[in-house]
């Protein structure tokens, strides 16, 4: 054999075990090939269950490694990063919903991914409040510069409590189908996420995608107060360290 | 081509361990006492936060080692241009004194096994590795060193020894070696070779790093678990293989039920002890 075909045969029976007793003439039959074997499920499995640990606890150690099986047989890993090999679980989830559980499986995946990712953002220094209450009459046109280690995600379901129970050790509440948009992001070096209001989201929607200050504020319209409203959502995002930078367009 | 220039040299740091996420709240706020730090390089492949934070606070006060699972050196998929980037791109940012990897491989078909597959040791298989590490050698712009890996099955088809193996690698790329003792006991021990024999033939003038680890007798064969302290096998052959080499950085693995740092850094004191009285007071530590 030469060392691709080699290669290709210990490929095959490695990630693919029950052909080593039914397929012999790869020629590469030894009982300790299921070392390998084992150790391929193994390695990338736990590597899963630390990237997910909240989809771990929700649906049991012994659930998690047959879903991942699952998973993995459709997703091998194609990244020299293993921290990677996730990377399609959402999306794997969402087209394979299995009605023997949870429908929020997703929800709950693609929170993790997405504090991972923030995790491990590009770091940016933020700026404090101070600075929006210099821009006087340019405070119109002025636009945010949000810190990379912020996202906004919408769900289906109502995933933030079934995360509050598993950091308590309590058991999840039953799956809640509200569509909620949640920001996740990063303090000094601790992941944070939290349930925002409509209004609130759509302010931030418009400032990620580099909106003027004006049509940030002007989200929350239909409030009581909406100025006092806008005043206490941007405060707050200076305070939880989002924004990066003011931005004044030239001329 | 190699770059013009390029020849191995060894440099001694003393004794190091793993940096760990486990650990890394004791890393960000006081100067561990220990000589070097050795980073898994794709564990800092990161754009930012904690993890690159963590390394430039010990890179500021030690020297440090990069070292990788995922260069698949042996593969007969192509060299992965990306990863080279990334792995180039964290060199130039952290200046370790040495980049490491493997000898085998770990992906086909552009699939990532994540494990430390075994090679055939076959002369196909030299010139494939020999032209591979030259070539990422150049594209990396410095001298590798590759790890010895345990292993579990061995090929019909090898022509020669891990260790003629090994050594052919290392003169013909001019790569270095990084020598795992552990690694060497638990493929003795599975195939049934004598590791005296292994360190007997291995080129002293390419050997630039220890490793050392502990593994776990699964009754059928030993198995690579780097989850134990290093077993008194494994320090006697350490020993032996002090009194072959001389001074080599050598550094203690822990990544599986990791213990607290102190634990770690008891270990890799021991190996200085070891040294010492291998070799004398000459091989103090490089830190006090």
């Amino acid at each position: 054999m030469t060392l691709a075909e080699t290669q290709a045969a210990f490929f095959s029976l490695v990630t693919d075990p029950e052909q080593i007793e039914t397929r012999p003439e790869l020629g590469l039959f030894d009982e300790r090939l299921r070392i390998y074997a084992n150790m391929y499920l193994w390695r990338l499995v736990d590597g899963l269950r630390n990237d997910f640990p909240k989809l771990a606890a929700v649906v049991g150690d012994d659930d998690f490694s047959a879903l991942m099986s699952q998973y993995l047989r459709q997703h091998p890993s194609e990244h020299p990063d293993v921290g990677q090999v996730g990377r399609h679980l959402v999306s794997f989830l969402r087209q394979n919903r299995d009605p023997t559980r949870r429908e929020d499986l997703a929800d709950l995946a693609e929170l993790e991914q997405a504090r991972s990712e923030v995790f491990l953002e590009a770091d940016r220094r933020p700026i404090d409040g101070s600075a929006i209450s210099e821009l006087g009459a340019a405070f119109p046109q002025a636009r945010l510069r949000l810190v990379p280690a912020l996202q906004l995600r919408r769900f289906e379901y109502h995933v933030a409590p079934v995360w509050r129970s598993i950091d308590d050790e309590q058991a999840p509440p039953a799956p809640l189908a509200q569509p909620n948009e949640v920001a996740i992001w990063r303090k000094e070096f601790a992941v944070y996420h939290v349930v925002l209001a409509a209004e609130e989201a759509e302010a931030l929607r418009r400032a990620l995608s580099g909106a003027r200050l004006e049509q940030v504020c002007a989200a929350f319209a239909d409030q009581d107060s909406p100025a006092q409203a806008a005043f206490a959502a941007l405060s707050s995002w200076f305070v939880e360290g989002w924004v990066a930078a003011l931005e004044i367009d030239p001329g | 081509m190699l770059i013009d220039g390029l020849s191995f040299t060894r440099a001694y740091l003393g004794h190091g361990v793993g940096l760990r996420q486990k650990h890394f709240t004791r890393w960000l706020s006081e100067k561990p006492a220990v000589d070097w730090v050795e980073v898994i390089s794709e564990n800092f492949f990161a754009r930012g936060g904690r993890p690159l934070a963590v390394l430039e606070k010990v890179r500021a006060d030690l020297p440090v080692v990069m070292h990788g699972v995922s260069l698949s050196i042996g593969s007969t998929d192509p060299l992965n241009a990306g990863y080279l980037a990334d792995l180039k791109q964290l060199a130039a940012r952290f200046q370790p004194a040495w980049i490491s990897d493997h000898l085998c491989w770990g992906s086909h078909g552009s699939r990532y096994g994540h494990d430390l597959w075994p090679l055939p040791y076959t002369v196909e298989a030299l010139n494939h590795v020999v032209d591979r590490v030259r070539a990422v050698q150049d594209i990396l712009r410095r001298q590798i060193l590759l790890e010895n890996v345990s292993s579990y099955i061995s090929f019909k088809e090898s022509t020669m020894t891990e260790w003629e193996f090994l050594g052919e690698v290392a003169r013909r790329a001019d790569c270095g070696i990084l020598l795992d003792i552990n690694n060497i006991f638990v493929s003795a021990h599975n195939h049934g070779f004598d590791p005296y024999e292994y360190l007997k033939a291995v080129p002293a003038d390419r050997v630039g790093q220890f490793h050392l680890a502990g593994h776990s007798d699964k009754g059928t064969h030993l198995l690579d678990t780097h989850d134990a302290p290093v077993p008194e096998a494994v320090w006697e052959l350490f020993r032996s293989a002090v009194r072959r080499f001389g001074r080599v950085s050598t550094l203690v693995e822990w990544d599986d039920r990791i213990p607290e740092l102190d634990e770690l850094l008891a270990e890799s004191g021991k190996a200085a002890l070891l040294e010492r009285e291998e070799l004398g007071a000459q091989a103090a530590r490089v830190v006090a």
